[in-house]
């Protein structure tokens, strides 16, 4: 598999993260490292435990790491997480998780998909 | 080349780790993943050249660590980059306010990153070249230009076979003058610049007569008045030579000096040459190096004729013998002024003008408030340096404390001792310093630092720390810091903590030893009487016996055998007492061979007491233990120390008459008894006193 395929695989924006990190080393260094981020584990835990504030900031580094890397499906579900964990709204929040545990899933599996192909 | 350091403040590891890859091709790369990290990398190094800044962060966020930039000053020097995914205007707003110099906004490009790193680097460094610049050449300049004056006015003096004293006098006076003239009226009063300005040009003032026969210049009569009008044409020779000079006509000391040498032999009057000017047409300064000038030729002697008095010289002027000056400036000419700054230093005027400039520098340096320059820093890195260094070779936990925000910066040995991190964070909440400072003893410290003031901010104390599970006592020693500001702020403290467990158990032991008597170990009397008045009050509801108890015929043991012999058994009577019982009764030898016991029991007290002083009782190399016991109970008695121990030595007085060897136990009856002790103490002393 490509790296422009895993791009098309998780509905990323491939030629967006070319342009800007000018390098498909950089790219694909990054979103390999994407894999060991946790803060998509500490999203979990805090709005399971009632932490808003922490949801809120572990969904903003998400949101900047998918901006970075253009993952622009997962950004576009957490970044209407973030804003309304940013709000306090948390019955919404906790509605917008569950895109944003699809879209985090999908982008996971295209992304390991994608590891195991270069080996 | 050294390679500038970059630190880059981010919460998450991912975005850290590609700002990182864009940038360490060039740049060292320092990572911080909270805004406090950050503060506390600042704090400690002074090669940070730029700050690569995330906004939304667990604990200190971004804001947060550029207000603390701001109060410190370190923005003025370390540039900083907003890195951040809002685009909120008010965001923006507030953080080109507390001093950002860039934005750079997620997505990361890397030309973009790598473009705006590159600009605001140079930017700053631009900056701080030019305020270096400034300061060295300002000076430099100055010194230079008064050099060049010097040279150029000696050369005319010697030409005139005048001693280089005269620049120097005329230079003295016309500073002298102009300061008094500034201090009597308003009018007159010029900044330190224009009075150094008028100063220097004075030397110029007879430039002109670089043109003059030296036949005409050294004539030791008086001049004919075709050579009188040749001399007289030196001020406008003067004057054109500083006029021609091509490019310099707007220099104020080429105008000043201009003014000097066209115009130093005017007249008040009007009657003086080249133009004739009359009363303030002349300029303030040619009226004054003229004034100067005429003193100092009055006063020194030159080849026409000899020194004047100052007296003669000055009552000439005022006379009119000498021309004719501004009234104004005549009041200034008190003799006594002029000779003093004639004495003056020559450095005065240098260092008035050095001054000026220092402070104009520190104006421009300050312009945000007390900041620290390059230089401080270096230097403040030095010491740093130094302290760290010392602080290495002396086994000591030495450590800074800064209050707000929270953070304590232990000395790499004493961090290691600790099993702590050089640099903590909020340490009253760190779990790994909680191990080695308890919480109790923590507060406690805080409480001490807090009850300082900034006249006394020196405190110390003894407290209990853990290291590797065991507790040792340390003597701390700080000294607080307060700021400067009014009422003076609390900011935190340094100081250093001593290891003084041996110290301490040393003199626990000493003063164990106090408490103890010498020969047997046992308590001594007035302790043992401490100790049980604390028990009894402890717990008055308790049962308790208190005994006394002697040796009988001890004194024979002494006589017959000899006192060596004697301290043998009272030592082994000590020794079977204390084997036999527990660690909670109190034993104590009270004098002689009198002995005491206390102990807290139920009712089966008498087959305790049995069973102690059978096994005291018995045969010792060759000398055979007998005791007289007398016990006092509580529950007879009562819980005062004194009814006990009374009522204890009745019982043995009555144990001693009914035939040694026994044990009685006080009651009513033994009221109007005789005591023992009273005997060893009293009357009978001599007689008893076993030893």
């Amino acid at each position: 598999m490509t790296l422009k395929e895993c791009y098309d695989k998780i509905s990323g924006d491939y030629d967006d993260v070319i342009s800007r990190l000018r390098s498909e080393r950089l790219v694909q260094k990054f979103v390999l490292k994407f894999l060991d981020d946790k803060s998509y584990d500490l999203l979990c835990s805090s709005m399971a435990e009632g932490k808003w504030d922490e949801a809120f900031r572990a969904a903003h580094t998400i949101k900047g790491v998918c901006q970075n890397l253009g993952f622009a499906t997962l950004m576009e579900s957490d970044s209407a997480l973030t804003e309304a964990l940013r709000a306090g709204n948390k019955e919404e929040a906790i509605r917008l998780k569950e895109k944003v545990d699809v879209d985090y899933r999908m982008t996971v599996d295209g992304i390991r998909d994608y590891a195991g192909s270069l080996s | 080349m050294q390679r500038e350091k970059i630190l880059i403040v981010d919460d998450s590891e991912m975005n850290r780790a590609i700002l990182t890859d864009m940038l360490e091709d060039d740049y060292d790369i320092v990572e911080a993943e909270d805004g406090l990290s950050a503060v506390a990398i600042l704090q400690k190094s002074v090669d940070i050249s730029l700050v690569l800044l995330d906004i939304v962060m667990p604990g200190m966020d971004g804001f947060g660590v550029l207000e603390i930039m701001n109060e410190n000053h370190w923005i003025e020097d370390i540039p900083v980059i907003m890195v951040s995914a809002e685009n909120g205007t008010e965001q923006v707003k507030r953080a080109y306010e507390m001093g950002v110099t860039d934005f750079i906004m997620r997505p990361f490009d890397i030309f973009i990153v790598r473009r705006r790193v590159v600009n605001t680097m140079m930017l700053y460094a631009k900056q701080k070249q030019l305020i270096n610049m400034v300061n060295d050449q300002i000076y430099e300049k100055e010194q230079r230009s008064n050099m060049m004056i010097e040279i150029l006015s000696h050369i005319v003096e010697f030409r005139n076979g005048e001693s280089g004293q005269h620049i120097h006098n005329v230079r003295r006076y016309t500073d002298y003058l102009l300061r008094e003239l500034g201090k009597r009226w308003k009018r007159y009063r010029m900044s330190e610049t224009d009075i150094s300005l008028i100063s220097t040009a004075s030397a110029l003032h007879d430039i002109g007569k670089i043109a003059i026969d030296e036949k005409i210049l050294n004539k030791p009569g008086k001049l004919t008045d075709e050579e009188f009008a040749i001399m007289k044409t030196h001020a406008e020779i003067g004057a054109q030579m500083l006029e021609s000079m091509a490019g310099h006509q707007d220099n104020p000391i080429v105008k000043t000096a201009y003014q000097i040498c066209r115009w130093h032999h005017e007249r008040y009057d009007g009657r003086g040459y080249p133009d004739g000017l009359k009363g303030d047409e002349i300029p303030v300064a040619a009226q004054v190096v003229a004034l100067a000038d005429v003193y100092d030729a009055l006063t020194s002697p030159r080849v026409y004729k000899g020194p004047y008095s100052r007296e003669t010289a000055v009552k000439m002027i005022l006379d009119g013998q000498c021309g004719n000056f501004n009234p104004d400036l005549m009041q200034c000419l008190a003799e006594d002024g002029m000779e003093m700054a004639k004495d003056k230093e020559q450095e005065i005027t240098e260092s008035a003008q050095r001054q000026e400039i220092r402070e104009y520098v520190e104006v421009v340096m300050r312009s945000k408030g007390g900041s620290m320059s390059e230089r401080a820093l270096k230097l403040l890195d030095y010491e740093r340096m130094k302290y760290s260094f010392f602080a290495s070779m002396t086994e000591e936990i030495q450590f800074e404390y800064m209050d707000s925000p929270p953070m304590l910066t232990v000395s790499k040995w004493g961090a290691k001792k600790m099993g702590v991190e050089e640099i903590i964070k909020n340490p009253a909440q760190d779990k790994k310093l909680q191990e080695v400072v308890r919480p109790d003893t923590w507060n406690k410290v805080v409480q001490w630092l807090h009850s300082t003031t900034p006249e006394n901010p020196e405190i110390s104390g003894e407290v209990m720390l853990r290291f590797n599970g065991e507790d040792r006592w340390f003597q701390v020693i700080f000294r607080a810091v307060w700021s400067a500001d009014e009422p003076p702020k609390y900011m935190g403290a340094f100081g250093k903590a001593i290891d003084i467990h041996d110290r301490r158990l040393e003199l626990e032991d000493l003063k164990k030893q106090a408490s103890r008597d010498s020969l047997t170990g046992l308590l001594n009397h007035r302790n043992a009487r401490r100790r049980i008045t604390e028990r009894l009050a402890a717990n008055p509801a308790g049962k308790y016996v208190l005994i006394i108890f002697d040796l009988d015929f001890f004194k024979t043991v002494n006589d017959t055998y000899g006192h060596a012999f004697g301290d043998k058994v009272l030592k082994h009577v000590a020794e079977r007492l204390d084997a036999g019982i527990r660690s909670n009764d109190i034993s104590s030898r009270i004098g002689g061979d009198e002995f005491m016991l206390f102990m807290e029991c139920g009712d089966e007290y008498a087959m305790v007491i049995d069973r102690i002083f059978n096994n005291i009782s018995g045969p010792f190399e060759g000398f055979h233990i007998s005791l007289s016991i007398g016990v006092a109970q509580s529950a007879v008695v009562g819980v005062d120390y004194e009814d006990l121990f009374h009522a204890a030595d009745k019982a043995l007085y009555c144990a001693k008459k009914s035939g040694r060897g026994r044990c009685c136990y006080f009651d009513a009856s033994m009221d109007g008894m005789f005591s023992v002790l009273s005997e060893i103490e009293g009357e009978g002393a001599g007689e008893r006193s076993d030893r």
